[in-house]
C-alpha cells in the first residue's frame, strides 16, 4: 500500500515490534509508521480490542499522518 | 572458496574474504547469524556448482520469495543452503518443490515464521525418490540417523531463516520453539501402507513423487496395544483432543502419522483410509468448556461463522472438515502412531518433485 503511495499504517503489539520493524525494513518501507500497543493481543475478546480502537484511533491517525510515535 | 589459503564466500549481494579453513567458515557464520546453532559445511564454489549439478533449473532463476524477509531464493541460494546442511545434489528437486510449497499462501509461512507458536515446517517426501534419495520411512523415521530425512530437512529450515531473514528473537517470535526447527522431514512408508499414498489421494500418479509441507508445532507419541480397530480408533481420536490446541481453536488442519501396525490394524477391519480419517474427526470432538474462558471467548470469534453460536457444550471438530485431518502412514514396528498438532491458520500444500 505505502508504495503505492497510499499512506498505510501498521499496529503491532510489543511482541512483534522488532518483526514489524525489520520486515519493513525488507520491504524497502523503512519510514512505514508502526504503531507499537501491549502484549498480548491473544487473550482479548473483539469488543476489547474495540475498546483499545477507539482509545488509540486518534493517535493513530496522527502517526499515519506525522510519522512513528509510540 | 576453493583451496587456496583466502577465498571468497557469495551470498546474493556481497564477496566475503575468509580463510579456507572450516573453523574460520563456521566463526564467521556464527558472527553473522547465517546458521542454526549447529557447524555448516563451507559453501566453496565448488561444493555450491556439484550442488547446482543435482538440477537442470537456472542458477539464477528465483523460486520463490521467502516471508517474513521476503528473500529471493534462487536456486543459487537454496544450493549453498544445501551444501550448508550436508546435503547430496540429488536433493535438490526435493528443495526447490519444499520451497514452492512452503510459499504458497495455502501454507501461510509468514504466520509460522513469525508466530509466538513453535510451529513450522514439516516435510512429508513421496514417490520413488524418496528411495533414490536412501531416505527412511521405517523405523525412526522422524528421529536421527538418516542422512538425506536430517540434511533436506535441515536444509529447508536454514533457507527459511537465511533467505527468508527470520532469525531466532527477531522476526522468528517463537516463545519456545521445537527441536523440528533443526530438521523435521521424512518419506512416507509406502511400501507398508494397506493405503495409497498421500501423493496419489492429492491427484499424482505413483510414479510421480512430491512433497508435502505441513505447519507442524511439534509431535506427540500416541503408544496404543489395542487390535480391535474401533476401540484403537476411539483411543487415537481422544488423545489428539486436548484443550490448549491452536487446531480447536481456529479450525485447524492437523495430522496424524498412523503407525503401519495401526494401519494393519484398521485394514484387517475393512476400514479404508477415508473411513479412519471421518473417524478421527467425528471422535475427537472437544466439549467448547475445556478451553479456558478466554480462549473460549477466541474460539467464538474465530469460529462462530463456521460453526454457528458457540456455548459451552457446544462440540468442536478439530478441523472444519474430516478432509483438513491428514494422514499418512510411517515408522517401523511397534504399537505407535504420531499426533502432528499444528499453527491452526494453516493448509498443507503439495508439490510435485521434478527430476
Amino acid at each position: 500500500m505505502q508504495k503505492r503511495q497510499r499512506q498505510t499504517l501498521t499496529i503491532a503489539t510489543t511482541a512483534f515490534q522488532v518483526l514489524a520493524r525489520t520486515q519493513a525494513k525488507a520491504l524497502g518501507q523503512p519510514e512505514l509508521p508502526v504503531a507499537i500497543i501491549p502484549h498480548p493481543l491473544g487473550p482479548l475478546s473483539l469488543k476489547e480490542l474495540h475498546d483499545i480502537v477507539d482509545r488509540q484511533l486518534d493517535a493513530m491517525v496522527k502517526l499515519v499522518c506525522e510519522g512513528n510515535i509510540k | 572458496m576453493n583451496q587456496n589459503a583466502a577465498k571468497k564466500t557469495e551470498t546474493s549481494r556481497q564477496l566475503i574474504e575468509v580463510d579456507n579453513d572450516i573453523e574460520a567458515v563456521n566463526h564467521l557464520y556464527r558472527e553473522r547469524r547465517w546458521g542454526d546453532g549447529l557447524p555448516v559445511i563451507p559453501p566453496t564454489r565448488e561444493r555450491v556448482e556439484r550442488m547446482l549439478g543435482g538440477t537442470t533449473r537456472p542458477a539464477d532463476e528465483v523460486v520463490a520469495h521467502v516471508q517474513p524477509g521476503f528473500g529471493a531464493a534462487t536456486v543459487r541460494l537454496i544450493a549453498v543452503n544445501a551444501v550448508m546442511a550436508g546435503c547430496n545434489p540429488g536433493c535438490m528437486p526435493v528443495l526447490i518443490a519444499a520451497i514452492e510449497a512452503v510459499t504458497d499462501p495455502l501454507f501461510n509461512l509468514q504466520g509460522i515464521q513469525a508466530t509466538t507458536n513453535a510451529a513450522t515446517a514439516f516435510l512429508i517426501v513421496n514417490g520413488p525418490i524418496a528411495a533414490k534419495l536412501d531416505m527412511n520411512s521405517g523405523l525412526n523415521c522422524l528421529g536421527q540417523g538418516n542422512w538425506a530425512n536430517a540434511t533436506i530437512g535441515r536444509a529447508l529450515h536454514l533457507i527459511m531463516q537465511n533467505v527468508g531473514r527470520a532469525l531466532p528473537g527477531e522476526m522468528d517470535r517463537a516463545t519456545q520453539g521445537q527441536p523440528g526447527k533443526f530438521t523435521f522431514c521424512c518419506p512416507e512408508n509406502e511400501a507398508d501402507s494397506p493405503w495409497t499414498p498421500l501423493h496419489v489421494d492429492r491427484g499424482f500418479k505413483p510414479e510421480q513423487s512430491a512433497v508435502t509441507v505441513v505447519g507442524a508445532s511439534g509431535t506427540l507419541n500416541l503408544l496404543c496395544h489395542e487390535k480391535d480397530a474401533a476401540d484403537l480408533l476411539r483411543v487415537l481420536a481422544d488423545s489428539i483432543r486436548y484443550p490448549a490446541s491452536n487446531d480447536y481453536w481456529c479450525g485447524g488442519a492437523p495430522w496424524v502419522i498412523i503407525g503401519p501396525e495401526h494401519a494393519e490394524i484398521f485394514a484387517a477391519a475393512g476400514m479404508d483410509k477415508e473411513t479412519v480419517r471421518l473417524g478421527l474427526w467425528e471422535q475427537s470432538k472437544m466439549k467448547a468448556s475445556r478451553r479456558s474462558m478466554r480462549d473460549l471467548a477466541r474460539t467464538r470469534d474465530a469460529r462462530t461463522a463456521e460453526l454457528g453460536e458457540i456455548g459451552p457444550d457446544t462440540l468442536l471438530p478439530i478441523s472444519p472438515t474430516p478432509q483438513d485431518l491428514g494422514i499418512i502412514v510411517a515408522g517401523g514396528p511397534g504399537t505407535h502412531s504420531v499426533y502432528i498438532p499444528t499453527f491452526g491458520n494453516t493448509r498443507s500444500v503439495t508439490r510435485q518433485i521434478k527430476t
